[in-house]
């Protein structure tokens, strides 16, 4: 691959909050329709390289999308999805309200939701298995059905990077099944995706590539060798204190 | 129906219903933002801040100057608030209690020292039978202007306060955002000042609010309840403090405090008790 056949970049990217460094120079690339995971122990600086990424935190370093170098609140490209433990999951919004902020940059200058809006909305759902749950309200919905509606969220920005941060935490065997084969879609039309999860045995299974994170990117290939024998004892076991927050 | 509209018969009543109108659909608008960002120790200290502006404007410039004093003082409030809080050592409530208490500090020295017959109490509680045209001019553009501010603003409010990095994201200036929100809570804070006064403003921005959110769970649906309710016990706390000689900021404040409770119980009463932990892991689609 050449650099232009990447969709993402990261170039030396570094994230320090005060005197710590949360996360210390990485550099990888993502080509288009790739799905990656992203994993390390609590703590390790995987939700500051999603951060960072998506332009949420300053940070040293570049980030490459299509090629070119982004500004920081210009990354259209790239959809993120947050761990629910930072959403007010009791916010009064119906499902449909959450998912068409999503469209926000498709209403155009006059911000009026249109018919395509609506449809597009409703297609998204569909893909997350939640269709005709569009009036429900947030906070009758479980944790399972929260990560979807977050996901068809991102699906609705039209994104060809999507960053799901701890995406399959709550969700059950059923549904982790059927986001696993979503993403296998997803990726199939061209979207990137990198999954953070502590679930070991998934990465293993289901995911071709990792990258491993600790205070930095220190491993990034198959899981069957980033992931077994020393190497995943030098992940967990290497103390990220004063480098990671 | 007498009963109803004797207290509205006189120029001075008719501008303290003006007032009660304006406020009754302000504060649960500007309420409905403050309540859902988790801002109500803001909003109590934002009102007790105004009282510096209050006490200067008056003893500078006479009553009339009592409201543009009170607005100088929360958009500085506000503004402070927004600047000292981007320091990360320093909590945001910290920075609110340590700027709201100095300024009501200020405020009540210098009321102290004046010579005026006009007492504290006045500003702590309110003085609706005493506004006068250009207060009324004053409420009347304000209200205007946040009103339309909010409707406008609908959409990116209610991304942004549910989440700010996403809202970012999809090209909603947050930060500005929340600076537009400190002000607009300064402008609410001064159109409630006649009304209930500066120690029981937060009443009024939060409890119409609460009681809706008992029976709502769209925000949209929230702030148009919030509006009918709030506007219900604004008229209704000044009528009733009419007939039965009453201080009306309290007797409005007390309204609104009963109705909650009142609310509180029947929906209490009534609740089928389901409640999803969003800490489950099974799902309830299928």
């Amino acid at each position: 691959m050449t650099n232009n056949d990447f969709v993402l970049q990261a170039i030396d990217l570094a994230v320090s909050y005060g005197d710590t460094n949360a996360l210390s120079s990485s550099t990888f690339a993502v080509g288009a329709g790739e799905l990656v995971a992203v994993v390390g122990p609590n703590g390790a600086g995987k939700s500051t390289l999603f951060k960072a990424l998506a332009g949420f935190v300053d940070h040293e370093g570049d980030v490459v999308v299509h090629g070119e170098h982004c500004h920081h609140l210009e990354r259209k490209a790239i959809a993120y999805i947050p761990q629910q433990s930072d959403l007010d999951l009791r916010f009064p919004l119906s499902v449909s309200e959450v998912v068409m902020a999503g469209r926000r940059r498709f209403h155009g200058r006059r911000m009026r939701v249109k018919h395509e809006d609506t449809a597009r909305v409703a297609t998204c759902l569909s893909q997350v298995d939640l269709a005709g749950m569009e009036s429900r309200s947030l906070s009758t919905l479980s944790g399972g059905q929260v990560q979807r509606v977050l996901l068809a969220r991102a699906l609705a920005q039209e994104a060809d990077v999507l960053l799901l941060d701890e995406a399959l935490s709550g969700v059950d065997t059923r549904h982790t099944e059927e986001l696993i084969a979503l993403f296998a879609d997803l990726c199939a039309t061209g979207t990137s995706i990198l999954v953070s999860t502590h679930d070991l045995g998934l990465v293993r299974t289901r995911f071709t590539r990792c990258l491993a994170v600790n205070g930095r990117v220190r491993g990034d290939g198959a899981p069957s060798t980033e992931l077994e024998g020393s190497k995943l004892e030098a992940l967990f076991s290497h103390s990220s204190w004063g480098e990671a927050s | 129906m007498s009963w109803l509209l004797d207290p509205f018969q006189s120029d001075f009543t008719q501008r303290a219903g003006l007032i009660c109108i304006m406020v009754g659909i302000l504060a649960p608008v500007v309420g409905t933002w403050i309540s859902l960002r988790k801002l109500a120790y803001l909003g109590d200290a934002m009102s007790h801040s105004v009282l510096g502006g209050v006490a200067l404007g008056f003893a500078w410039f006479g009553t009339n100057a009592v409201l543009p004093g009170a607005l100088v003082a929360g958009v500085f409030m506000a503004l402070v608030i927004h600047f000292l809080s981007q320091n990360r050592r320093i909590a945001t409530d910290s920075v609110i209690a340590v700027v709201g208490s100095g300024m009501f500090a200020l405020g009540a020295l210098l009321l102290s020292k004046m010579d005026t017959t006009v007492s504290i109490s006045h500003f702590l509680f309110g003085q609706l039978l005493t506004v006068n045209t250009v207060d009324l001019w004053i409420t009347l553009v304000l209200t205007v202007s946040a009103v339309f501010f909010v409707w406008f603003r609908f959409d990116d409010l209610k991304f942004a306060t549910f989440d700010r990095d996403h809202a970012t994201q999809i090209g909603i200036r947050v930060q500005r955002l929340d600076a537009a929100m400190l002000v607009l809570l300064a402008v609410c804070v001064v159109v409630c000042l006649n009304t209930v006064g500066i120690a029981l403003t937060v009443s009024l921005l939060i409890t119409p609010t609460a009681t809706a959110r008992l029976f709502f769970n769209n925000v949209g649906t929230i702030t148009r309840a919030a509006i009918a309710i709030g506007l219900t016990e604004v008229l209704a706390g000044f009528i009733v403090a009419y007939h039965f000689d009453l201080s009306p900021g309290p007797a409005i404040t007390l309204g609104a405090t009963s109705v909650f409770i009142v609310m509180y119980a029947i929906r209490f009463a009534t609740s089928d008790r389901t409640y999803v932990h969003h800490t489950h892991d099974h799902d309830h689609s299928h």
